[in-house]
């Protein structure tokens, strides 16, 4: 099976305005991927609108946001349902600095429908952190029932590595390496978690154009985890170009 | 301290031109939700955050230019926004105290 587990939509403000989540499903379909998760930064707001456009495709998909906690580090939780990944959401959002975003300095954050009509424009500043620790987080995303990913710990940006200099015991259930990064030099860094690969998708070429693979019995927070301790996956060649 | 003031002090290379700007304040951190929370306007802000996001916190906050230190580069993304936004970019090969050091004259930003 075959999957994309970091994708943002049109609600993520540094995300294309074209991420709509009934093309971004579309374009994974065309891909052949078997799974896809939406992670917007801060927000799970477009996964039921997500859900339906995966619904109409026959799509297995997951449900999550990316969390950038008070280390300001991403990481990515994903759940089975959206009501998980809503109730998530407003726990973070109850951590966030209430201020109002300027879509002019960081970027436009609309609330869709599946078919892509806009709810509304989300106030909050998704691009800031929010006052929840890595180790609150992880504790919330396993009460919920959730998976927790260290996100794209190559990156010298906003990366557990970059941030903490080393990735924390027993938080997460994987870590991602990024579209462009060499395994074989990540991997011995990522302190004996399983490996995912994804595409973090901020435009719609490049959904899907990475992934990582994994014999699942269903594509679901329970499936993935079983692949996780097992350290069951393999990841897709890295994009050599941009 | 005018921009050009600043960039020769921190040995630093002009990335981003900001001619004329006033800076009197200066606050050093890399958490940007730190210096979003702290840092007010006519400042500089020292960091080693070379990310996009922390030219929209100079907006947000009111701060002239940003000394990159420890050499890092400034991506395309980054440069480009400040330039939109007006915002000074200096790299300097010097770490965040020293860079702070060597602008002690200024006044510490308060929030």
């Amino acid at each position: 099976m075959k999957f994309d587990i970091h994708v943002h939509s049109c609600l993520s403000p540094c995300a294309s305005l074209e991420m709509a989540p009934s093309e971004i499903v579309k374009r994974a379909v065309e891909s052949g991927m078997d799974g896809l998760a939406l992670t917007d930064h801060q927000s799970a707001r477009n996964t039921p609108a997500f859900a339906e456009c995966a619904r109409r495709a026959g799509l297995a998909c997951l449900f999550g946001l990316e969390v950038q906690t008070a280390e300001e580090v991403h990481t990515v939780a994903l759940f089975d349902t959206t009501e998980q990944a809503l109730a998530m959401t407003e726990w973070v959002y109850a951590a966030m600095p209430r201020r109002v975003n300027d879509p002019e300095t960081f970027g436009d954050q609309p609330v869709v429908t599946w078919d892509d009509d806009i709810v509304e424009m989300e106030w909050r500043i998704l691009a800031m952190g929010c006052r929840r620790s890595i180790p609150e987080t992880s504790a919330k995303v396993a009460e919920l029932g959730g998976l927790y990913i260290a996100a794209h710990i190559d990156r010298p940006n906003f990366s557990v590595l970059s941030g903490l200099g080393a990735i924390p015991d027993g938080c997460f259930d994987a870590v991602e390496i990024s579209r462009t990064a060499d395994a074989c030099k990540w991997l011995p860094k990522a302190a004996g978690y399983a490996a995912v690969r994804s595409s973090d998708a901020h435009n719609l070429d490049d959904v899907a154009r990475v992934w990582t693979e994994a014999d699942l019995a269903e594509f679901s927070v329970a499936g993935l985890k079983a692949a996780f301790i097992a350290k069951a996956t393999t990841l897709s060649p890295p994009l050599t170009t941009f | 301290m005018t921009f050009e003031e600043l960039t020769a002090k921190v040995n630093g290379t002009v990335v981003v031109d900001n001619p004329g700007a006033e800076i009197n304040f200066a606050y050093s951190g890399d958490l940007l939700s730190d210096v979003m929370g702290h840092c007010g306007d006519e400042s500089v802000l020292i960091t080693i955050q070379n990310h996009l996001n922390a030219i929209a916190v100079c907006t947000l906050a009111g701060i002239e230019a940003i000394v990159v230190c420890q050499g890092r580069p400034v991506p395309d993304d980054m440069k480009a926004a400040a330039e939109r936004e007006g915002v000074g970019i200096v790299t300097t090969p010097l770490p965040q105290f020293a860079a702070a050091i060597a602008l002690a004259e200024l006044k510490p930003s308060v929030r």
